[in-house]
Parts: C-alpha cells; structure tokens; sequence
C-alpha cells in the first residue's frame, strides 16, 4: 500500500471513529502457537486466558482480568479470542470496553478448533472460558471456567510472588 | 456531502479490504512459512463445502436438504443423490451486518413439511447488538424462493432455535430466551442462563402460537435438542443450570396446550462451572417410547460422553453409561432410533486427525457394538448428525476437505455383517 493510500485509510478510520475499536490488533492463532507462544514467555510465568463473545460469563469478566493485569506484574497474559472473523469486530468492542486494550490479543486462526483446543490441553473440548496457566519451569495448570477459580488465585500467589 | 464522503470512504475501505482479503497475516505466532499447511481461506461460494455447518433434512420426496451459511448469506439446497451432488442453492436471506450464527451448537435449520413447503431458521446477531434474534423463511415453490424472513420474535433475544414437527404437521419450536434474564439485568437481580421458550405452528411456520418461555436457567451456549414422543408430542434436552451453577442435562415433554413441560433431570455429573461448555445433547425417541440421551461433561462425578435411557417419560434415567475413548479427546455424540435399531455416533480427535465412531445397538441401548470409525478428516469439521430415511441411518458430516458427506450407517455390528457376507 502506498503512502498515500495508508493516510487515506487512517484519515477514513479517523472518520469512523465510533468503529475504530476495529483497529485493535489480533495476533493470528494457528496450529502450533501455543507452544510458540510458549517458548515466547519461556522461564516467565505466563496466562493464556480464551474466550469467546458468545460466552456471556467470559464477557462478564472480562473487567476482572484488566484489574489483574493492573496488580499483577512479572506475568505475562496474553488473550487469546476464539471465534471465527465475523465476530472479530465485536471481540475488539468488548475489549475496549473492558480497558483491554492495550493487554496482547490472539485470534483463531483456524478452524480446526478441535486441534487448537487439543494442543492447549487434550482433555480441553472448547469449553469458554479457559485459561492455560504455564509456570516458568513449563508446567501447565488448565483452568475450565471463570476467572475466581481458586486454581487461578492459587497459582497466581506462587508465580506473582516468584516472578522477578 | 458528509454522507458522501462516507460513502466513499466506506466503498474505499471496502475495497482496500477486499484486495486485502488474500494476503496473509502480517505477523503472528502462526504466520510462518512453517505453518503453511493451514486450512485454506473459506470459499465464499455458495455450496455446502464453503459453510461451516450444513443441517441436513430430508423431504418426502427423497430429496436431501441443506441449510447452510456462506458468510452472512443464509442458503438452501437440495440433493437427489443423497448428497452425492447439489442443485444450486438457494439465498434465503443476506444480513447486511453482523453475524449469521453457523457454528456446531447454533445453525441454520431447514424443515421439509409433508405439504411440501420448506421452513429455514437462522438465527442473526447484528453488529452492536449482543442478543440474537431467530428469522422463519418460508418455501412454497420447492426451495425456488423463499418469503421475506420474519423474526420469531423481536424483542429480547433468541438463538438456539430448534424443531419438532408432528404427524399431524404441527411444527413445534424450541429456543433459548433472554427475555427474563434481561428483565432481572434491568432490576438488578442475578439470573442463571436463558430461559426455555416453546411455540407452535400449525400453518407451516408462517406463524407461532402459544410463545412462551416455560423454564428458566437453561445453560445458554449450548444446542437444544428435540425429538417426537410416540403420543405426537416433542421432548427436548437442554443443559440447565441447577443450584450452584451446575450445568447437568434436563429433558422435558410439552403437554398437548403447550403450556407445560414434564420431565427430569438426566443425571447428577455435578458439573460447577461458571463456563460456556458450547456441546449440547442430544436425544432420540424409540418405538417403545423410551427416550435416549447422549451428552458431554466434566462433571466430579463423571467426565466424558454419556448415554441415558428414560422409560418413564424422564421421571428417571438409567444409570449413565460412558462411551467413546477418553485419550482421544471424545466430544459431539449423537443418538438417533430408527427401526429397530439404536444409532451414536462422536468426534474423536488424535491430535492429528478427527474420526466419526459409530456404534448400533439391537436392544434399546443395553448392548452397544464395538466401536467403529465410520469416516475420517485432517482438519476442520462440523459436529456429526445423524438423520432417517426409511428406516436407514445416515450419519451427515462436512468437512473442510473433503465436503459435504451422506454415509449410511449398517444395522448390524462388523462382525454380523461379516457373516451376513458367508451367507449363500
């Protein structure tokens, strides 16, 4: 894209801007990013929390993991959407309406959910939401469920405490 | 000339989109060379192959109907060689914006009447608006064209249609309803789930009589599923939300007025989740009346696939029985009765590939017959259904590549078969 085009295309987003929730950046979510995305946050304790907008609890907390990401430093959360394009839009809408969205933001990729899912955790069969919780030594605790899971404060008062 | 420039801007940024459409992704974990083997774009055909999902029915003619959706454009089409080929499809409707639910638990639906008349469902989410709403279109020219679309209902917010028609051609629907919860948000009370929402037709499904939700707290991510009781009254499942955000199975009977359900729980698995579990039941009805339940859980006190039999009316289930090979990841069963005979099939997923096992049972349900799979795919697939014709039992499965696929499922186990075969 030229220059030009690229200033034409900002200045039209600029004039949407009720829209431009839009341009909130997914990262593509194949095959095989999961263990990229860990070997990205290796030795780091990392969250990756998935979610879908057709899951009224993962919108419910959404709020929530912006208050964490506020108190928690030294983990790393990534969030990873789920659902196909067409509800890209309103993904990055409910973001933004959470204070999300300067956090790092996944999208699937893929239509072979299954695959997706399995490669996260294999007993994992698309359940929303979920979150991958990955110690630095590599270990994964696999939480079905809502953010006051005490799996998830549990594991978050050892690795927010060890993190550096 | 503001609403000019819009326009421009908005047919501009159209085509920057459209002439974007094939790039790859600029950057991210699965945009290297090395993950070149991903599923291709989605075609934007309209043929079943280009959907997600495709609903099969069949009409009295023989002919097999789809309803699938190609982005936002909801289709019908038809098959004269059990799925082998198709004629062209169909638009029944194009929404201009937001999304056409077609995903394995919520998906456009085609009912083939006795009549010959044809009645679509989807189910349609605008953009800024977080509820669903459920459209009826109607055929009464062989699927040629189909009447403008009429919401089912057009307040509150519905998905999850589904339906059951009667002998006597009475078309009975189910949904889940946000109606309640959205009176509880507006007086801030808590509220568990959707409402269950029943209606009739007895013109086709031009129109529904009798709308009314008759539960409340059913698990709202999840597929509905009915079937017709031998009395001509439809049972449905749904995954309900008891006490403690459990979200265990219940199946209920709308009485004759359409005001009541009759039914039980399906089993205590003691599934507390605050999740959207996206896997619902299913159920099927036998000559003997019994219903037949398969459903997923995680519960404590059971995880996997399971099947329960009721042969009281869903007072109460026989003890679960669990099928399908937990290390292969089993999800999305079906169950259908047919003939005598007792079908499931459900996805298994090696890591590699996904399967369809099967299995067929000769007397009700208390003996099953070795597993078998039945098809297989190395990528994105739809849930398996299983649809009748005749007393033969397809299973209905699409897959991204190799397509839309019909595959009749034998009445006997392997090994009977494999005598019948000795047989002179």
């Amino acid at each position: 894209m030229t220059t030009r085009a690229r200033a034409l295309v900002l200045a039209a987003l600029l004039l949407l801007a009720p829209q431009a929730a839009q341009a909130l950046e997914f990262k593509p979510y194949g095959r095989g990013a999961f263990a990229q995305l860990r070997k990205e946050h290796a030795d780091r304790p990392l969250i990756a929390h998935f979610w879908s907008v057709t899951c009224p609890p993962c919108l419910a907390e959404l709020p929530e993991w912006a208050k964490l990401l506020r108190e928690r430093k030294g983990v790393d959360v990534v969030f990873v959407n789920v659902d196909p394009d067409g509800d890209r839009a309103r993904a990055a809408m409910r973001i933004e309406k959470a204070g999300l969205a300067g956090a790092a933001h996944y999208a699937f990729a893929d239509d072979f959910a299954e695959r997706l899912y399995y490669e996260v955790d294999t007993s994992w069969r698309g359940e929303m939401p979920f979150t991958a919780l990955v110690a630095p030594d590599g270990g994964i605790v696999a939480v079905t469920g809502a953010i006051d899971d005490p799996l998830i404060a549990g594991w978050l008062e050892k690795r927010g405490k060890s993190a550096p | 000339m503001k609403r000019m420039v819009l326009t421009v801007v908005a047919s501009f940024l159209a085509s920057v989109a459209l002439a974007q459409q094939p790039a790859p992704p600029a950057e991210g974990v699965a945009a290297k060379p090395a993950h070149a083997g991903h599923a291709p774009p989605a075609c934007a055909d309209p043929r079943p192959e280009c959907s997600a999902t495709a609903t099969p029915a069949f009409a009295r003619d023989g002919k097999l109907w789809l309803a699938f959706a190609v982005g936002r454009t909801v289709y019908a089409a038809s098959s004269r060689d059990n799925g082998k080929s198709f004629a062209p499809a169909t638009a029944v409707f194009a929404a201009p914006d937001g999304v056409v639910d077609s995903n394995g638990e919520a998906r456009p639906k085609i009912v083939p009447l006795a009549d010959g008349s044809l009645l679509v469902s989807y189910t349609t989410r605008p953009d800024k608006v977080m509820m669903g709403t459920v459209f009826l279109a109607r055929s009464t020219d062989g699927g040629k064209s189909f009447s403008p679309p009429q919401p089912l209902l057009s307040e509150g917010g519905q998905r999850f249609e589904t339906f059951v028609v009667a002998p006597k051609g009475r078309v009975y629907a189910a949904w889940l309803d946000k109606t309640n919860l959205l009176k509880a948000k507006a007086e801030g009370r808590p509220f568990a789930g959707s409402g269950v929402a029943f209606g009739w037709s007895d013109n086709g499904g031009a129109s529904f009589e009798g709308k009314k939700i008759l539960m409340d707290h059913a698990c709202e991510c999840c597929r509905v599923f009915g079937a017709l009781d031998r009395d001509g009254l439809p049972v449905f499942v749904w995954r309900h939300v008891f006490d403690g955000e459990v979200r265990d199975h219940y199946a209920a009977k709308l009485s004759a007025d359409g005001a009541r359900l009759a039914g039980g729980r399906v089993s205590d698995d003691d599934w507390a989740v605050n999740s959207c579990p996206h896997h619902g039941p299913s159920l099927t009805i036998d000559a003997a009346g019994a219903w037949h339940v398969v459903w997923f859980t995680k519960g404590k006190k059971r995880s996997g696939l399971f099947y329960a039999a009721s042969r009281d009316g869903g007072k109460s289930f026989s003890e679960p029985e669990k099928f399908g090979d937990d290390a292969r990841a089993p999800s999305h069963a079906a169950v259908l009765a047919a003939k005598g005979r007792l079908h499931r099939v459900w996805k298994e997923f090696d890591g590699e590939a996904t399967t369809i096992a099967a299995q067929v049972s000769a007397d009700g349900g208390k003996n099953w017959s070795a597993p078998r799979a039945v098809a297989a795919t190395a990528d994105a697939s739809d849930h398996p259904l299983l649809i009748e014709r005749k007393g033969a039992v397809y299973l209905s499965w699409l897959t991204r590549k190799e397509g839309y696929r019909l595959i009749a499922l034998p009445r006997e186990a392997a090994k009977s078969a494999a005598l019948d075969r000795k047989r002179p």
